[in-house]
């Protein structure tokens, strides 16, 4: 579950603040959040991902209120309880897709069997390429790979910036689908913020910066 | 998985970039500790030389000359120094010894040299196998002469006259081998030691020999002639007792060949007296003494050789700076390689944050990958050292000494700790931008 309240944002003292909608959601609810280039998705998504830390207001993730916590301890939460998958990079250059995963769960200090891995990257058709390096598969593939690297250490909560901008109709939806299988599976939040309108009919609870 | 392993592959992923920081830094490790052991060997070499020698006094030319051939037995003697003369310095209050030398044939190009007991402990020489000379025609070898000659205790030889090796001019007297020095690491292992007399018996019996066979005044001078075409330096001593014996033959004529042998010492020449001081405070009087009233020079070996040493240290001095040069361009290009690292790959970096990585664990992670270059290239450059001396000493042989010596911890600490110092500050500089480094807006940077 994550909830905000009254978040607010400033980057420098001249700008007039982002003001941002409070959010509620509980357990195994997913958020689609769409809006213009330029609104303030992404700083909202890094507030929530304790990347930046609000001017005013909180966020709560398992009542754990993620702004009060120290540096090194937002870090330690955040590799544990929150997992992100991005537009395009998506993984370290200079590991193999199963180093990826395997570096993930190092900094998350969880563990998971090798099996568990290949189960994973086995549902999403990585399996074959395990030993890859990232610049070696396909975009298609490396998307997959990012949602692999957001839910493989079981987070509260999966954020995704503009996972499918960069994709084609088909693509979309395979990974749209992927990421809510997924999200279900681990019982997390998911949370999207996009200003693309096909994912729209994905989401029951979306809201418009 | 764990952060060793992720430095690791980010050092593979860069192969150009580690290959060149390995090389430049190991190839300067090398020169650095190469030019120092080389350095090292050379003084330790010179030091050891020296023994205990505070002063060398011979017959007037250059001092460096003397020392050359008096203490490294490398170069041509300046000349003779009456016996007599040389004895009464000996005797001298501040002379705590005082061995005199005296020159003139070799076997084999080692030289043969007439002495005292005391040399050998001038030199701290023990015997390894036999006994200390206790006649005239008997020498004690050093190990190195034994190694490389073949002879062995109770062997017997010819000696040739120079300090040459020669077939042409070789003495008529057996010279036979009672004893073999233990290695010292210093000159003596090249040296053939002999009491005084032998030398100047060896001499005069050739002398008496030809003598007594008919050969008249004439040949004498013949003999003279031919010995003049040789080096003239080191031949000065012969030449000097040659002349010497001639008067001799001519006063004595008849009465000599009985008593010859008993022939008093003092009129004999030595080539240089080998001299250590009782106390520092001789060295300020004594050799100017013997330098203004004498004919005689004094030498200092210390003075000599590190004069010697400031030509020959150019070389090295310009190599060190050189491996200097080459270890600032390592640091430069492992700092390079680094901060590349951090810049060009922070989308990695702000990606392992977003798993939970912690500043510190990615400090970590890029300080492991610079200090795995600097421990593969400081491991190379040491075995470069080691390997390279090795061979390059080996092909070195015909200077008839082992000179390669092991470079002290300390040495090796100070050069280690310069390296690592370097090296330290580039990948720190490198590191510095993690700190600062904004995850938020790199991750918004994506496309």
């Amino acid at each position: 579950m994550i909830i905000t309240e009254n978040l607010k944002f400033q980057y420098n003292k001249q700008e007039s603040p982002f003001n941002f909608p409070d959010i509620d959601l509980n357990s195994n609810e997913n958020l689609l959040i769409l809006g213009k280039s330029g609104i303030g998705k992404t700083t909202f998504l890094h507030l929530l991902a304790g990347l930046l830390t609000p001017t005013e207001g909180k966020v709560v993730i398992n009542n754990t209120e993620i702004n009060s916590l120290s540096q090194s301890k937002l870090d330690k939460f955040r590799g544990e309880h929150i997992g992100m998958v991005f537009q395009q990079k998506h993984a370290v250059q200079s590991l193999t897709v199963v180093d990826n995963l395997k570096a993930r769960l190092f900094f998350s200090k969880k563990t998971l069997n090798d099996s568990k891995i290949e189960t994973l990257l086995n549902s999403l058709d990585l399996l074959h390429c395990k030993n890859k390096k990232t610049n070696e598969i396909s975009e298609g593939q490396l998307q997959r790979l990012g949602i692999a690297l957001a839910v493989i250490h079981n987070p509260q909560v999966i954020l995704a910036d503009e996972p499918t901008s960069s994709l084609d109709d088909d693509n979309c939806k395979t990974v749209i689908e992927l990421l809510i299988q997924q999200a279900a599976e681990t019982k997390a939040n998911l949370i999207v913020i996009t200003h693309d309108q096909r994912i729209k009919s994905f989401f029951s609870n979306t809201i418009t910066l | 998985m764990n952060i060793w392993k992720i430095s690791i592959q980010n050092i593979k992923s860069k192969a150009l970039y580690t290959f060149l920081s390995i090389l430049t830094l190991a190839l300067s490790i090398a020169l650095l500790l190469g030019i120092q052991q080389i350095k090292n060997s050379f003084e330790h070499q010179l030091e050891n030389n020296i023994g205990e020698i505070d002063l060398v006094i011979g017959a007037k030319g250059s001092p460096l000359q003397l020392i050359l051939a008096s203490v490294l037995h490398l170069d041509n003697p300046t000349g003779n120094i009456p016996y007599i003369d040389a004895k009464k310095l000996g005797k001298h209050p501040m002379v705590k010894t005082a061995v005199p030398i005296s020159y003139g044939d070799n076997y084999k190009g080692y030289r043969i040299v007439g002495t005292t007991d005391k040399f050998l402990s001038l030199y701290h020489a023990e015997i390894a196998s036999g006994r200390r000379v206790e006649h005239s025609l008997e020498v004690v070898i050093g190990h190195r002469v034994a190694e490389r000659t073949g002879l062995k205790l109770g062997d017997t030889f010819l000696s040739s006259h120079g300090l040459v090796d020669n077939d042409i001019d070789v003495h008529n007297n057996k010279i036979k081998v009672v004893g073999i020095l233990k290695p010292t690491g210093n000159v003596i292992d090249r040296l053939m030691i002999t009491n005084l007399e032998s030398i100047w018996e060896v001499h005069e019996h050739e002398q008496h020999n030809e003598d007594h066979d008919g050969y008249d005044k004439d040949h004498y001078g013949e003999e003279h002639l031919n010995h003049d075409d040789h080096d003239e330096d080191h031949l000065s001593e012969e030449h000097a007792s040659h002349d010497d014996h001639n008067k001799y033959d001519e006063d004595h004529h008849d009465e000599q060949h009985s008593d010859h042998e008993n022939h008093h010492e003092d009129d004999k020449e030595i080539t240089s007296l080998l001299i250590s001081f009782r106390s520092p405070a001789a060295f300020l009087t004594f050799p100017r003494r013997i330098n203004e009233k004498t004919n005689m020079q004094a030498a200092l070996p210390k003075f000599e050789l590190d004069r010697l040493y400031e030509f020959t240290g150019i070389g090295l001095t310009t190599i060190t700076w050189i491996a200097y040069l080459i270890l600032l361009i390592s640091g430069i290009i492992i700092f390079v390689s680094l901060y590349k690292m951090v810049k060009e790959r922070s989308f990695d970096l702000a990606l392992l944050r977003t798993y939970g990585a912690s500043n510190l664990q990615l400090i970590k992670m890029v300080a492991l990958e610079g200090l795995i270059v600097l421990i593969i290239a400081f491991s190379l450059g040491y075995l470069f050292v080691k390997v390279g001396l090795k061979y390059m000493f080996s092909f070195l042989s015909d200077n008839k000494q082992n000179m390669l010596q092991e470079l002290p911890f300390e040495d090796v600490l100070q050069t280690t700790g310069m390296v690592f110092a370097v090296i330290v500050l580039s990948i720190l500089i490198a590191i510095y931008p993690i700190i600062k480094m904004n995850i938020s807006t790199i991750l918004s940077n994506e496309k």
